[in-house]
């Protein structure tokens, strides 16, 4: 299998020929466009590698696209009101869409509507889910972040409303942009707001680790993989690099002043609105209102790259190509259902049957890591074992066939010796 | 032989004694003929030089080998003779702690009461002056002496062990609270006893208890006193208990100091950096604990409840059962002392006086009830303390209900004066023991925090709680509403009991009433600070908690506490920033909510709030002005006028220049230019308004002030010049940078607004309508007009001509100010100069034909003498600035011509200074430039 190729998917509200586009990352090409719409921001998703869905701008419906059929959409999820944010679940199960105050979440394999929660008290400006898919967060206009435990809001407990594991309260203004970090429960979270600063919390206690004040208001933000760094795009079309783990060498500190990794990616010249980081940590992409998206060196702080769009960028991020993206002819393993608008009701009739989530990797039973690695360690002694030992049987054969052939070389040496000096020694 | 005999007989010669001769006197007679006289030795002659000694030459050792004296008054003299000395020598404190503590201590039980007293005395120095932590070895020694005397068959020693428990309570209650187990049980005993098990009969009166109240008809006060006493200390004891357990989880702390007190902060204390400290890393950044790979500590994922360490606080009172099983002892003793104290104060106990209690009754049931509140406390965790409540209510609610419900509103009896005597002997009892006149009012908000705590929350399917409630809701409604003044504590007391009651009743007629009467008090003029604060946090935290509580989310009272808040604030003025900056904290989260009833006061209330002169937002503090601009965010609309008044606070330096930086920011994010929008928000600003807002900040200076300056031209206008055409206006170094700040900010909002060419249209218009008709021109608009072109000047767009013509006097002018300036203030007007001269060059070299007009407006033979050479070190700082040489030498002709004005109107004898550098810069330019000439031959036409 080859190595996972990433690739940059951008959108911008002022295209009128196509909606996404997917450049590669190392080239900048353009590799595919998508048609139909515009996106509105955050809310650009692909979903399980076989779709991908956004937002229109402005109107009250998701566009689905089938991920290899660029030129079609698959359906368009109708919902109650403009949707603010999109995002879908990493294992593919749930999809999760702000709709002014409240979240709506689906549950991807039937398409019904599993919960609306409307705890935020103004409009959603964005949803995060963690990496292993067992909690959500969102933000929104009313400066609070909300940290939900995904198997409490699926509960079908009708009598009380699912509370968040921990409100994120601590903004003065509303929330612009979050983003999870890696490790599941253990993810660190960062928020950016209006209010000129960047939080980083900590998702399993709700703390508060972090707080940096900026000299303008922050409108995205993300992190390295490795969680080094910290990526906040300003206002003022600066992003700014926050080291999150620098070593307070006292000595050399006062040498090198600038040298820190506290420095700033200049070269937008207006909201910069999205940030994501390549699997390796070393590209940064961005999305600008000046209608530009820009690929960065993260080592030096360059611009490599410059991608020009129609109108301001609503979404640019760095994903791993899913199989499907360049094969024409393939099709999605499990074909996406019709979303439902309502909640769905434990009175009507359906209420009988029962859901079963395969989920999409998983379909014969995998072996356990236990297993794994009992195999791979008698792969390993065998190679050694081999190499050195040998195998019993085979060398004793091999060791009789040897010594038998050394026998019969004896003998014919035996022979000759005997015939020449015959030869030799015949009287004539 | 004859010889020998001879002397045997003179050894016992016989004396003849005759009568009238003189008795010879003996040899070993006693001469007795001398006088005594006793002398008194008060001190001892033998000075002790081994350490300090009282007045009596007293050491210290003996001191404490008196103390084992059988004498009591040796004893006496002996502690009496240690306080003194401790007092003169605090360091034989430190040296002989072990053997004072233990000898003092010793002397608790003594049967002597003078000795007693005398010992709590000297342990009360001892007190006072050793701290906590040095005491903490020998506590145990004390203790044990002390459970000793408490537990002593004489009276006397019981009572005055209560003495020697208030001196440790109030010094050391950390170590006291440490151990409570013994000491509990001896509170026990000391007012009552343990039933002997062979009283069957009794046993199954009381229930199975196996405590009584016990009477001693031996003791001085009466027995009711005594018991109050007791109680008195055995509720400092809990309190100390309570104060001292090791906080958990931020449960008790909250329950603590308030269900409405601000919550704490996080139990990890957050990094707070800013990004320009970041930059110069003046901070270094740790935010990982081990580099982050390890799930921290406060984590609130649990996999199983945590099993409970246990081993540390085992005895006493650790766990909820051991807490359970006090109670249970104690409860009932308690109503009994409740029962005696009500009945035997009110003989007759007639209906209608049954409610009235004497002050000692009073006092007795008040600390039953205080006693009662703090066992409630002493829960280790939340969860115990819902489950102690439980348990509580469903043990003794009846018994509650029966017994402090009865006559609830009590109050004091009026005592009548014929018993004025018995009254006075009574108040000489009672001033023995401190702390004992009990309002009726405590008494009774005392007794509905208690029976609150036992109301259950009303659910479906549970019993309603009855009466009892209604009558402990009218009694909080008509105290808070009566108008009458309450002490802090009193009040903290009664919101916490409405708190509870709003939150368990769930009943909108119920939260209405209660949060009414709240507020009538709330309406209440001159509270004092700290109350006020405390009234708005219940109000605020409440607001905070309506999510889930319909009810409370519904309250018309919170809808006008809250609407009402704008106009507060804006009544409040600057005379207390903390109280305001309270009220914008309410207003900043009721407004983030988007309450819509607040956001219209806050809308119309607006214009007053941010007026430029006497409103609130220019005369608070920064951190309260940084909260208000965040507030712009929610205003729903922004008004003409509001606009004008933000506009005149940012170019006044009411704000500093960040701030008005960031507010001019976030005008920009709510006006529908921004292009930030989620969802549905319509745009605040009209963009109209927004352009004129704008426009008026980069002037800097509003129209009045601007017309005053046109007047008053004697003062400090520098007057026109053929070197400087316009009358410049110079302003401080403190206002240039502040406008200078401003500017930038405002040219990045037009840069950002999309199309270049019509914002420097619509600027172009402003200037011909407003700007050029002026006559004086501050320093500070001039430089930023020109900033704002250069950086607003888009390609396509050719200036027209007026502008260009006066972008040139600017231009002119302030080069010419420059060397007024270098004149005046070298050193801190630095960043001035360079700001002027950057817009200069800046414009200079993006303006088309700006540098043309400018040298054409060089008319050299209309200057005078000392202008000829300002004129010289213009040009040659120009010459010298290289980005500036294309266009100059695409000008050389004009150039030329100006040089040689120059040298001829130099009519000084010798070539000064700066003439010799002008030509010699002038001969540098203009030979690179024939280089390069062919190449520039186009520049020609545009410059």
């Amino acid at each position: 299998m080859a190595a996972p190729v990433e690739v940059i998917v951008t959108s911008d509200s002022g295209s009128q020929l196509w909606n996404i586009t997917v450049f590669d990352l190392h080239s900048g090409s353009s590799l595919l466009s998508y048609r139909g719409g515009n996106s509105s921001t955050r809310t650009l998703t692909a979903l399980r590698g076989h779709f991908v869905l956004s937002a229109q701008l402005g109107k009250n419906f998701i566009n689905v696209w089938e991920i290899q059929r660029k030129d079609q959409l698959q359906q368009k999820i109708v919902c109650p009101g403009v949707v603010t944010c999109l995002t879908s679940s990493p294992d593919g199960v749930f999809l999760a869409a702000g709709v002014a105050e409240a979240v709506y979440l689906w549950e991807v394999s039937t398409g019904k509507l599993l919960s609306v929660l409307s705890r935020h008290y103004q409009d959603v400006t964005c949803l995060k889910f963690t990496d292993d898919s067992s909690h959500f967060v969102s933000g929104g206009k009313d400066n609070l972040a909300l940290v939900w435990s995904l198997c409490s809001v699926i509960q079908l407990d009708s009598n009380h409303a699912p509370e968040p594991r921990h409100v994120l309260s601590r903004h003065s203004l509303p929330i612009t942009d979050l983003h999870c970090g890696l490790m599941g429960t253990q993810a660190r979270v960062a928020t950016a707001s209006l209010d000129q600063t960047v939080k980083v919390w900590e998702l399993s206690s709700g703390e508060l680790l972090l707080s940096i004040l900026f000299d303008v208001e922050i409108m995205s933000v993300t992190f390295d993989p490795c969680e080094y760094f910290l990526f906040c795009g300003g206002s003022d079309g600066n992003i700014f690099q926050v080291s999150l783990c620098s070593q307070s060498l006292g000595r050399d500190k006062s040498f090198q002043s600038d040298n820190d990794g506290n420095q700033v990616f200049k070269g937008h010249r207006n909201l910069v609105t999205c940030l994501s980081v390549s699997m390796d940590g070393t590209l940064l992409v961005s999305g600008s209102h000046d209608e530009t998206v820009r690929l960065w060196d993260i080592q030096s702080k360059q611009s490599i790259r410059c991608l020009a769009h129609k109108g301001p960028v609503t979404n640019a991020f760095i994903m791993a190509a899913p199989a499907n993206m360049f094969l024409p002819d393939s099709r999605p393993t499990v074909p996406l259902p019709r979303f439902s608008r309502h909640l769905h009701d434990g009175d009507t009739g359906q209420s009988g049957d029962v859901c079963v989530r395969l989920a999409p990797y998983t379909q014969e039973e995998e072996e356990s890591y236990l297993q794994k690695a009992d195999r791979l360690n008698s792969l390993m002694n065998a190679v050694t074992d081999k190499s050195i030992f040998g195998d019993g049987e085979n060398t004793k054969v091999r060791i009789a066939e040897l010594e038998e052939e050394v026998q019969t070389l004896k003998k014919i040496n035996k022979d000759l010796f005997d015939f020449s000096s015959q030869l030799l020694t015949k009287p004539t | 032989m004859k010889s020998k005999k001879k002397k045997r007989q003179d050894d016992f010669q016989k004396v003849k004694l005759k009568v009238g001769k003189k008795k010879p006197r003996a040899d070993n007679a006693t001469n007795t003929n001398f006088r005594t006289k006793g002398i008194h030795l008060s001190e001892q002659l033998k000075r002790d030089t081994s350490g300090p000694t009282t007045h009596r030459q007293l050491s210290i050792n003996d001191l404490l080998s008196q103390l084992h004296h059988y004498n009591a008054n040796v004893k006496h003299s002996a502690l009496m003779g240690l306080r003194e000395l401790l007092s003169l020598n605090p360091s034989l404190l430190e040296q002989h702690l072990s053997r004072l503590l233990s000898e003092v201590a010793a002397v608790f039980t003594d049967k002597d009461g003078n000795v007693r007293v005398a010992a709590t005395r000297v342990l009360r120095f001892i007190a006072q002056s050793v701290p906590a932590e040095r005491v903490a070895p020998f506590f145990p020694l004390l203790s044990a002496h002390l459970s000793c005397a408490m537990t002593h068959i004489e009276t006397g020693i019981q009572e005055d062990a209560m003495k020697v428990l208030d001196v440790l309570l109030e010094h050391y209650p950390a170590l006291l609270a440490g151990r409570p187990a013994v000491l509990l049980t001896n509170f026990l005993e000391l007012i009552s006893h343990r039933q002997s098990s062979g009283g069957a009969k009794k046993a199954q009166d009381t229930k199975g208890r196996s405590w009584a109240l016990s009477v001693n008809l031996n003791r001085a006060v009466t027995s009711q006193q005594w018991r109050l006493s007791v109680l008195l200390r055995l509720g400092r004891f809990l309190q100390a208990v309570v104060e001292e357990r090791p906080v958990e989880e931020g449960d008790l702390s909250a329950a603590a100091n308030g269900v409405f007190g601000c919550s704490g902060e996080g139990r990890l204390t957050p990094l707070y950096l800013i990004w320009e400290e970041l930059t110069y890393s003046k901070v270094g950044v740790k935010v990982y604990e081990h580099s982050g790979a390890k799930p921290t500590p406060r984590s609130t994922f649990r996999l199983r409840p945590e099993v409970d360490s246990g081993a540390s606080v085992s005895e006493g009172l650790g766990s909820a059962e051991a807490i359970q099983s006090f109670a249970a002892t104690l409860v009932p003793l308690l109503l009994e002392v409740w029962v005696e104290a009500s009945t035997s104060d009110s003989p007759m106990n007639n209906t209608e006086g049954a409610h009235l209690l004497s002050p000692d009754a009073m006092s007795v049931m008040f600390q039953v009830l205080s006693i009662l509140q703090l066992l409630r406390k002493l829960a280790p965790q939340q969860e115990h303390q819902d489950a102690l409540d439980a348990w509580f209510r469903k043990e003794y609610l009846g018994d509650f209900i029966q017994h402090f419900m009865k006559n609830f509103p009590y109050g004091t009896q009026d005592t009548p004066k014929h018993r004025k005597k018995a009254e006075l002997k009574r108040n000489k009892q009672t001033a023995a023991i401190p702390g004992l006149t009990v309002e009726p009012l405590a008494l009774n908000i005392t007794l509905c925090q208690v029976m609150v705590s036992l109301s259950q929350r009303q659910g479906l399917g549970r019993e309603t709680d009855g009466d009892w409630l209604t009558l402990l809701r009218t009694f909080v409604r008509d105290t808070l509403s009566s108008g009458v003044k309450l002490s802090y504590r009193h009040l903290h007391m009664l919101l916490g009991t409405v708190w509870k009651m709003v939150l368990t009743q769930r009943s909108k007629t119920v939260t209405e009433d209660l949060l009414a009467a709240v507020y009538v008090y709330y309406k209440q003029r001159n509270l004092t600070l700290q109350t006020r604060s405390l009234l708005l946090s219940f109000y605020s935290k409440l607001y905070q908690q309506e999510q889930g509580h319909t009810h409370i989310a519904r309250s018309k009272v919170l809808c006008r506490w809250l609407a009402s808040l704008p106009v507060q604030l804006s009544q409040l003025g600057h005379r207390n920033p903390t109280l305001s900056a309270r009220l914008i904290v309410s207003i900043h989260a009721a407004a983030s909510r988007g309450n819509k009833d607040m956001l219209n006061s806050l809308q119309t209330n607006a214009c007053r709030l941010y007026d430029q002169q006497e409103g609130v937002f220019a005369l608070l503090p920064a951190e309260s002005q940084q909260r208000m601009v965040q507030l712009l965010y929610f205003l729903p609309k922004m008004s003409q006028s509001l606009l004008a008044s933000l506009s005149c606070c940012c170019t006044t330096g009411r704000i500093s220049a960040g701030l008005a930086a960031s507010l001019i920011r976030i005008i920009h994010l709510r006006s529908s230019l921004s292009g930030w929008s989620v969802g549905s928000q319509e745009a605040a600003v009209q963009d109209v308004d927004y352009f004129s807002f704008l426009f008026s900040t980069l002037m800097g200076f509003s129209s009045y002030k601007l017309a005053s300056l046109q007047e008053d031209e004697d003062k400090c206008a520098l007057p026109c010049s053929p070197l400087s055409p316009l009358s410049l206006f110079p302003t401080s170094v403190e206002q240039f940078t502040h406008h200078w700040d401003v500017v930038e900010e405002v040219c990045h909002c037009l840069e950002t607004l999309g199309s270049k060419s019509q914002c420097f249209d619509i600027l172009q218009n402003g200037f011909s309508k407003y700007v050029i008709k002026l006559e004086v021109f501050p320093d500070s608009m001039v430089a930023g007009l020109l900033r704002a072109v250069s950086r607003l000047l888009d390609p396509s767009v050719v200036p027209t001509e007026p502008v260009v013509r006066f972008l040139s006097q600017c231009c002119l002018s302030l080069m010419a100010l420059l060397f007024t300036l270098q004149q005046e203030a070298p050193a801190e007007a630095n960043h001035k100069r360079e700001a002027i001269w950057g817009a200069c060059v800046v414009a200079l070299s993006t303006v088309p034909r700006l540098l043309r007009m400018v040298l054409q407006m060089l008319r050299v033979g209309d200057l005078n003498e000392e202008e000829l050479p300002q004129l010289g070190q213009i040009l040659l700082m120009l010459l010298q600035h290289t980005p500036l040489h294309s266009q100059l030498l695409a000008n050389a002709a004009l150039l030329q011509e100006i040089i040689q004005h120059i040298t001829r109107y130099n009519r000084s004898a010798t070539r000064e200074q700066w003439l010799t550098d002008l030509l010699y810069c002038y001969s540098l330019t203009v030979a690179h430039g024939s280089s390069a000439h062919r190449g520039n031959l186009g520049l020609q036409d545009m410059y």
